[in-house]
């Protein structure tokens, strides 16, 4: 199963973040639907964008977090298995992740040991 | 004309973040930073502490090692931590019986404000760069910070800050009160702080400041030095928890505290320029309770991530089983540090502000709940079915844990509206946060500082005075602070000095009997923490020394960190040498085995 480009693996350690991710987008959602104090749009716009803007950056962090971390390990797994030829194919194939590997790389340029 | 200002914020926002991008895109920072350089990994010093140190003071006053530099904080924290739990007891005192036992209201106020401050800057965050700095390069294979002579003068702003801060002690006696100190309570909010004319208050203002460039200074240098200067074999894979938390840590003290610093600088100058910001007709007070919760919360998660990487770092260590969801324990630090910046008003719910933003304050924070009961989770499934050895570094860990949760959950539900307008302001607010700050920070640093005294001493400390330790702050916590819930639900208002209130407020005889229970358990604290520092420094002068590099027994479940090889291999080059070398002090010197070395499972 690939999302995002995040192995499995990945994927289970990351549902750590979906919870919160999923608690504020239920807020999201229910303030939408019940309106208690009817809508204004400065401080419903705020309220909006509280929520929205926490969900954003909690999202993209724990997306590069996780490409950091599985990058590091691929890398760690290649220079352990360099005749194994599955874990050759596995980062072979996945080309989607060679892209973001090239996004990433350009993020970390000073830092050598990245 | 909201709408418009929402606008240009929103704008201005765009701005900072497209700069903040186009920052990135620069690629030689290093030809910058000549001393980020330095060495490789291999070498246990760099290029520019190969040389002698020198004796004596001059040492200490002149260093940028950063192992001298984390002593150093080490003993400021300390220091601090005597200062403020002195101030604790007198409050303590002061409040044994309804008409206030040794204080006057004033006398109160100003040692309420400096304890809090004095714990939070002077205490929770030095001692924190203290294990930081000690150990964040031996852990990630660096030779030393990026930046050590940045470090040094993070580190020497402090001892100015300290004194500013409690400048108005030092300085009533001798300008017939004219300067007092500070009686604005930690939070120093307006339009009290504005209008006081003490100028203690500047005095502790500019001290605040001050120790935020050094917080400032020093987060700056950890996040380069996690950055670029960790070993051929460290990567982001299996970077240790604390470098982790430390990292998150770093990142939310430069988000956090320039904030603090412009929010004093605009008090400052409504105090003494007579501008407006914080007026009624400028930005009025709500203005000054936004910026400095804005600053307020991640303070929070600043002064608790570190301690629970300590924790996560330990407790495994003691567990003899690594720690459980590892990654789980990282991400959740990182979804922590993002969130913390979105619940801020949490702290505000009963000032009037509009009941939607309200709300979303209080989804935030419901959500951010996650991922600390996520850790407990991981910390709790860590011991389970685990070899325990019950050390005192291990007693804290789980003393950790135990009151983290009690501090956690009454967290959660101060975080709820409904429960937040009862109990806002009263002792339950307080009751919180000291379980987590005294019950769970604390507790962390106690177990660090049990965890490495080998490494930072060279000897072992006296178990059973360890262990009392444990057992008094442990019950003295849980007296004092869970009295403090229980006057929170009677209804006792924070920060009086005296509470004859019979009945109009609460019930006097229970509120007086609980008073007494937290005194009570004020002082068995009290004489745990006497005992700390007597284990501390007999120990330190006298205890058995140690004789290899893995006291712990760590290396039979495979857990032996990189801090304690380089323990060892220090410890061999020591041995061979033939001999104790003079010029370094005994504080960092291993030294020579004796006889009677102490390596043992349970200390
Ligand atoms: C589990 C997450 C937490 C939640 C949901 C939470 C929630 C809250 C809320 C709603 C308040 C405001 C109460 C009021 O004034 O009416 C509060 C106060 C406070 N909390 Fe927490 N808290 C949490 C964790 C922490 C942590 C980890 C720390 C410390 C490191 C902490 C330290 C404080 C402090 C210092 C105050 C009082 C500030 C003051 O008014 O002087 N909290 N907390
Ligand atoms: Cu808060």
């Amino acid at each position: 199963m690939e999302l995002f480009g995040f192995e499995k693996e990945t994927l289970l350690d990351l549902t750590v973040n979906v919870i919160p991710l999923g608690i504020i987008l239920f807020f999201i959602a229910a303030f939408a639907v019940v309106s208690p104090f009817g809508l204004d749009p400065v401080f419903s716009g705020l309220q909006f964008s509280l929520m929205i803007s926490m969900f954003l950056l909690l999202a993209v962090l724990t997306y590069y977090a996780g490409r950091a971390v599985e990058d590091a390990e691929r890398a760690e797994e290649e220079h352990a298995t360099l005749d194994d030829p599955d874990g050759a194919t596995e980062l072979a194939d996945d080309d989607e992740s060679t892209e973001d590997d090239a996004e990433l790389g350009s993020d970390d340029e000073g830092l050598p040991e990245a | 004309m909201a709408v418009g200002d929402l606008l240009l914020t929103g704008l201005m926002a765009v701005l900072l973040v497209g700069i903040i991008a186009a920052l990135t895109r620069i690629e030689n920072w290093r030809s910058y930073t000549p001393l980020a350089g330095g060495g490789t990994a291999t070498g246990e010093d760099g290029a520019v502490l190969n040389r002698e140190k020198p004796a004596g003071i001059i040492r200490w006053l002149t260093t940028v090692d950063h192992k001298d530099i984390g002593l150093l904080y080490g003993l400021y924290a300390i220091i601090a931590f005597a200062v403020g739990g002195i101030m604790a007891t007198l409050i303590r005192v002061q409040l044994v019986v309804p008409g206030g036992a040794i204080l006057g209201a004033n006398a109160y106020n100003s040692i309420l404000t400096s304890h809090g401050i004095t714990m939070l800057f002077l205490f929770g965050t030095p001692i924190i760069a203290a294990f930081a700095n000690y150990f964040i390069p031996l852990l990630i294979g660096a030779d030393d910070m990026a930046f050590p002579r940045i470090n040094a003068i993070a580190f020497w702003l402090l001892p100015p800050a300290a004194l500013l801060i409690w400048a108005g002690f030092f300085l009533a006696p001798v300008t017939e009160n004219m300067i007092e100190p500070a009686q604005t309570a930690w939070t120093m909010y307006t339009p009290l702080s504005a209008e006081q004319t003490n100028p203690g208050v500047d005095l502790m203002l500019l001290g605040l400041h001050l120790s935020g460039v050094a917080a400032t200074m020093g987060a700056i240098n950890f996040i380069a030095t996690i950055f670029t200067e960790r070993g051929d074999d460290v990567n982001w894979a299996n970077l240790d928890i604390f470098s982790w938390t430390i990292l998150t840590q770093s990142a939310l003290i430069l988000f956090a505290f320039p904030l603090l610093g412009s929010a004093l600088v605009m008090l400052l100058m409504d105090r003494n320029l007579a501008t407006t910001f914080f007026a009624v007709e400028g930005g009025g007070p709500l203005l000054w309770q936004h910026l400095f919760w804005f600053f307020g919360h991640p303070e929070v998660y600043i002064l608790v991530l570190p301690p629970m990487g300590l924790v996560s770092l330990i407790l495994p260590k003691f567990a003899g089983r690594k720690l459980f969801g590892f990654k789980f324990v990282v991400y959740s630090t990182l979804a922590i540090g993002v969130l913390s910046f979105g619940v801020w008003a949490h702290h505000m719910f009963s000032t009037g502000m509009d009941p939607r933003l309200r709300a979303s304050f209080m989804a935030v924070s419901l959500a951010i709940a996650i991922p600390s009961a996520v850790k407990t989770f991981n910390w709790i499934t860590t011991m389970w079915n685990g070899r325990l050895r019950l050390t005192s570094p291990m007693l804290f860990c789980i003393g950790f844990v135990s009151n983290f949760i009690i501090g956690g959950v009454t967290g959660v539900f101060l975080a709820a509206i409904p429960v937040d307008l009862v109990l806002h302001d009263t002792y339950y607010v307080v009751g919180h946060f000291h379980y987590i700050v005294m019950g769970a920070i604390a507790f962390a640093v106690f177990a660090g500082i049990y965890y490495w005294f080998p490494v930072f001493t060279g000897r072992m400390y006296q178990r059973t005075l360890g262990k009392a330790h444990f057992w008094l702050s442990m019950i003295g916590t849980n007296i004092t602070f869970f009295a403090m819930l229980a006057l929170g639900y009677l209804g006792m208002p924070r920060r009086y000095a005296t509470y004859e209130f019979d009945g109009a407020i609460a019930p006097l005889a229970q509120v007086s009997t609980y008073h007494l229970l937290a005194t009570t358990g004020a002082f068995i604290l009290l004489v745990g923490q006497l005992i700390f520092i007597w284990n501390l420094l007999q120990s330190w002068l006298e205890g058995p020394k140690i004789e290899d590099g893995d006291p712990w027994n760590l290396e039979r479940d495979g857990m032996l960190d990189k801090e304690w090889e380089w323990y060892d291999r220090k410890l061999e080059t020591a041995i061979t040498d033939g001999g104790e070398d003079e010029t370094e002090s005994a504080l960092t010197d291993g030294g020579v085995p004796e006889g009677d070395a102490s390596r043992s499972d349970d200390n």
